[in-house]
């Protein structure tokens, strides 16, 4: 291509710029309007936008601590907190001693994305504590594809679920923009990692208070 | 020397162009995480954060692609090489502060365990992309590019 002569018209060379240009901005527009927050997504039971879009459990009690808690069902770290304290979150719930509120994200790919759409649907059954159980407890390697639609209906039952309606939510993808939703409210509470654990507002010690039970109590404890 | 600018100005343009667009596409598939990789460089305001989260992929795919084809090679390398730039400083400063994140360069990213970063390969592979770069805004001319060039070897554009 060297030594060309001059005055030979750019035509090919302007036209593969436009071309690219032109391409990745037609990729970028939906992108931007697909990843924005949905006024209009349907929305599970006991989720409250006012939560960043997170299930809520005893969003009416008060005087008591806030905890959010930022997951991924395929988050492998995610499945370690949940062994050590997902048992005491449970009892906090069940005891009405804190504001509980789960904020399923699903940045790890698309399994992540059905579990969450799974994990609202089993919300409409009352059940979701159940179900985010049973998914930690049968959690596969990271985007192995195991949690196909089909998967995360058969366990369903095993989490107590026994309405028809919720193969049918599973399958249907119900509640993906909601998870579009959960993902967007975390993006903007800052959260970069998962597990995240707020209390009252306030981002646990990472390096101490995650995997520690005591101190994990104590931090919530002490609101 | 001049004889052998244009193979080394070829090489540069693939390897740049190449690491560009990989690193572009591998974010593009995980936008959430590329707009987390961002935020935890703690710089810049959250919603300026998630913003450019989603569309750094875009600019480095599009830079990429066109220094692969070898069209408007000085813009795009010129675009590179502020994007290495920005991407050292941030890098650096994150080090600086002692935070604890992954790049986020190809994909992933986020804050990591203390004893998991990986700061200095990642400034020393930037910094060479980045002297890529220069060499290419400086001598643009290369093989097998379809930027036109004037028969005395400067361009005549881009």
């Amino acid at each position: 291509m060297a030594n060309q002569k001059p005055g030979r018209d750019n035509f090919t060379r302007n036209l593969v710029i436009v071309v690219v240009v032109g391409v990745v901005l037609l990729m970028l527009v939906p992108t931007l309007i697909s990843k924005g927050t949905k006024t209009s997504a349907k929305i599970p039971s006991s989720v409250s936008a006012s939560h960043g879009y997170g299930i809520v459990f005893n969003g009416d009690v008060t005087n008591v601590p806030v905890v959010d808690v930022y997951e991924d069902f395929q988050c492998p770290i995610c499945q370690q907190f949940e062994k050590m304290n997902g048992d005491y979150l449970e009892s906090l719930i069940t005891a009405k001693k804190a504001t509980v509120v789960y904020h399923t994200l699903s940045f790890l790919g698309p399994d992540s994305i059905r579990a969450a759409n799974a994990g609202a649907c089993a919300a409409d059954q009352g059940k979701f504590l159940n179900y985010h159980r049973t998914l930690y407890a049968n959690q596969p390697a990271e985007n192995s594809g195991a949690w196909t639609n089909l998967a995360l209906t058969i366990l369903g039952p095993a989490a107590g679920i026994t309405d028809s309606k919720f193969g049918t939510c599973v399958a249907g993808g119900k509640y993906a923009d909601w998870v579009t939703n959960v993902a967007n409210a975390g993006a903007k509470a800052n959260v970069n990692a998962t597990p995240t654990i707020f209390v009252n507002g306030k981002e646990l010690d990472r390096k101490t208070e995650y995997f520690n039970p005591v101190k994990f109590k104590a931090a919530i404890e002490r609101g | 020397m001049k004889k052998y600018s244009p193979w080394f100005a070829l090489l540069a343009r693939l390897i740049l162009g190449g690491v560009l667009l990989v690193a572009g596409f591998l974010k593009y598939q995980h936008l959430d995480k590329s707009q987390m990789a961002v935020r935890a460089y703690e710089l810049l305001p959250i919603a300026i954060a998630n913003f450019l989260g989603i569309t750094l992929p875009f600019l480095e795919m599009a830079v990429g692609i066109l220094l692969i084809l070898g069209a408007a090679i000085r813009i795009s390398a010129a675009i590179g090489g502020l994007l290495m730039l920005t991407f050292i400083i941030g890098i650096s400063q994150a080090w600086a502060r002692g935070l604890s994140i992954d790049c986020g360069c190809f994909g992933g990213g986020g804050q990591v365990a203390p004893g998991a970063t990986n700061y200095l390969p990642e400034i020393l592979r930037d910094t060479a992309l980045a002297l890529m770069a220069i060499y290419l805004f400086r001598f643009p001319q290369s093989k097998f590019g379809l930027d036109r060039l004037t028969s005395n070897g400067e361009k005549t554009n881009g």
